[in-house]
């Protein structure tokens, strides 16, 4: 007479969790001492990216709010190799008749804005503060996306005539213990020269680099003529021009003709290399996204790591657990259970301790990054795709470390694990 | 339906090797109701666990129904002990965490019965030994002798065709041992093969045959 054939399975699924769940009721602290490895793991892992996310959304945001399809032409130092070189050292090579050009000659540009600035003290009456000088044009509202609050930019006229009027940040604005409305119409003194204040500026932000707010913008032909005075036989220099295209398709034409112009303006044929430099935005965002990235994988990183002690964990538990058990096992073994009945009971009883702390993390984690959230102001959200990496992740760690254990029970000879008590 | 062909036994202890039982030669035939006594030390549950396929003899032949168990894998022989042969042990052996009625439940987990058969079916097993009103009650809720025959229902409720019990009473008193050992006398007279380890000469005298083992040899057999 055969041996009857069997559907083997060692009870259904749900059965040999419920059990394993009820055994690790029996050890409650143990089991929850043994989940805090990897409920603090897990919750670090997604707190960790997503203030890596948030960080780099921020930048993002922020370089965003510079305005919209932008492309810098800042000056360089110019090169001294050639002979018809401008003079070693040089640091302002672009000149204001360089950004009319641009605005001119190129279709693919909406508007330029010249920048020319300057780090001095305003004063007002008895009170003053050390910002910075922004001398450029009315189209600096357009390119730059920069509104008034209060009162309004300065016009052509005003350009044309070098007014003495000045639009204020809100640092500034702050910083001279006004407000937006009560700085209208006062008078601030900027190198000892009188300026009528017009207009505030709506609030922006810091870009990560710089306070945006922390700024007083005067007509750039005030600036040449009575702070910096950088007048050149050319014209008034200037550090950078804003230049807006008209669209984000043709940022790279804009960019390739500004280069172009700007090499017939300035007599540069090779080898002479360029004296300026053109960056646009997605230069900005990829820059600050690598070093985000960068940031992001190292906190991650180190949570990871936080995680795999907590696996470690799991498989000092599970080889206490065998070894008090052993007779169990025994017991198990003597009444039918085969070898891979205890590997399956063991590996999913780790499964399940490993994935209720994994849980239980993923709950501390969105709670956590919840509040960071809120905190900073941040609109980053769950890192998502984080909560289902570090469950899968917990799952693999729960079959990983519980391998060892549970192949060490199941390899139990009955009768030797049946005399253990 | 059992045969045993000079069946060794021997144990690593350190350097030497201990020859626990030196070339046992036996028969049970199905129906049997057969005793195996000796002293302790004599080798009679070693020989009891190579019957339960619970370890392997180390050298010699062991037909369990004319297959040679020694050729066997371990696979094989756990789902022998699983369905063909129940085993009560002198200690119980029942899983303190579980209920009666789960105990008895577990041989059918490991032999691929659905929830509701393995139910109905341990209850009943339950029912015939007397513990219908205990089926919820833990091992230590209830006393020696209702744990020992929550181990028979345990054993039987595979409807196995051999029952092997060492030493049943040894953990109990006498009067409760009594009470499990007439168990054993209905089960068998409803036609199950028994072979129990005692060192009680009057539960032994109830048996149809008994086998003495003295220093790991069969001295008489009647």
């Amino acid at each position: 007479m055969g041996l009857r054939r069997r559907e083997r399975n060692g009870g259904d699924l749900a059965e040999t969790i419920a059990l394993a769940w009820s055994s690790l009721l029996a050890n409650r602290m143990r089991s929850a001492l043994t989940m805090l490895g990897v409920i603090i793991g897990i919750a670090a892992v997604i707190s960790m990216v997503t203030i890596g996310r948030g960080a780099q959304l921020q930048t993002e945001n922020q370089l965003k709010s510079l305005g919209s399809n932008l492309v810098f032409v800042q000056s360089g130092v110019a090169a001294s190799g050639g002979p018809a070189s401008r003079g070693a050292g040089s640091a302002t090579t672009l000149i204001w008749e360089d950004a009319q050009a641009i605005a001119a000659s190129i279709p693919a540009v909406a508007d330029v804005a010249p920048n020319l600035s300057q780090r001095t003290q305003v004063v007002l009456g008895d009170r003053n503060t050390n910002t910075t000088v922004v001398g450029s044009t009315p189209a600096y509202v357009t390119v730059r996306d920069f509104l008034p609050l209060s009162g309004r930019f300065f016009n052509q006229v005003e350009l044309n005539q070098a007014a003495r009027v000045a639009v204020l940040g809100q640092t500034v604005v702050d910083s001279l213990g006004l407000t937006e409305r009560s700085a209208l119409d006062r008078t601030i003194r900027i190198r000892g020269e009188t300026f009528t204040v017009i207009g505030t500026l709506e609030f922006k932000g810091s870009t990560g680099f710089r306070d945006q707010d922390d700024q007083v913008l005067i007509p750039l032909t005030t600036m040449a003529a009575r702070i910096v005075g950088v007048n050149t036989t050319a014209g008034v220099s200037v550090e950078s021009i804003a230049v807006s295209a008209r669209s984000a398709q043709s940022m790279a034409a804009a960019e390739y003709q500004i280069t172009n112009l700007l090499r017939l303006r300035h007599r540069i044929v090779p080898p002479r290399e360029d004296d300026f430099l053109i960056r646009n935005q997605a230069d900005l965002v990829n820059a600050s996204n690598a070093v985000a990235n960068v940031f992001t994988a190292l906190l991650g990183g180190s949570a990871a790591i936080s995680l795999l002690v907590g696996g470690i964990g799991i498989m000092n538990i599970m080889l206490v657990s065998v070894s008090e058990r052993t007779r169990e096992i025994g017991i198990r073994r003597a009444i039918g259970a085969r070898c891979s009945d205890i590997l399956r009971q063991f590996l999913i009883e780790s499964t399940v301790l490993s994935l209720a702390g994994g849980l239980l993390g993923v709950l501390l984690g969105v709670v956590a990054s919840l509040t960071i959230n809120a905190i900073f102001g941040w609109s980053a959200g769950i890192a998502f795709d984080a909560v289902g990496w570090s469950l899968a992740f917990c799952l693999v760690i729960g079959v990983f470390f519980g391998a060892y254990p549970a192949n060490k029970a199941a390899q139990l000879d009955p009768m030797t694990a049946l005399r253990s008590d | 339906m059992l045969q045993l062909c000079r069946i060794t036994k021997s144990y690593r202890m350190g350097e030497m090797a201990v020859e626990i039982l030196h070339g046992i030669d036996l028969t049970i035939l199905r129906g049997d109701y057969t005793a195996i006594v000796g002293s302790s030390g004599s080798g009679k549950s070693t020989l009891m666990n190579i019957l339960g396929c619970l370890e392997p003899p180390s050298s010699g032949q062991y037909y369990f129904n004319a297959r040679d168990i020694t050729q066997l894998s371990d696979n094989e022989r756990t789902d022998i002990r699983n369905v063909q042969i129940g085993f009560v042990f002198q200690q119980f052996n029942l899983l303190p965490r579980l209920t009666a009625l789960q105990n008895v439940m577990l041989p059918m987990v490991y032999a691929g019965y659905g929830r509701e058969e393995r139910r109905q079916r341990a209850a009943a097993m339950l029912e015939q030994v007397g513990l219908a009103d205990r089926m919820t009650n833990r091992p230590n809720q209830l006393s020696g002798g209702q744990q020992q025959r929550v181990a028979i229902a345990r054993a039987l409720v595979n409807q196995p065709e051999l029952l092997l019990a060492d030493e049943p009473t040894g953990a109990l008193d006498s009067r409760t041992g009594e009470e499990v050992i007439e168990l054993m006398s209905a089960l068998h007279a409803d036609g199950l093969t028994v072979v129990l380890v005692t060192h009680d000469a009057s539960v032994a005298q109830n048996c149809g045959k008994i086998i003495r083992i003295q220093d790991g040899q069969i001295s008489r057999s009647a």
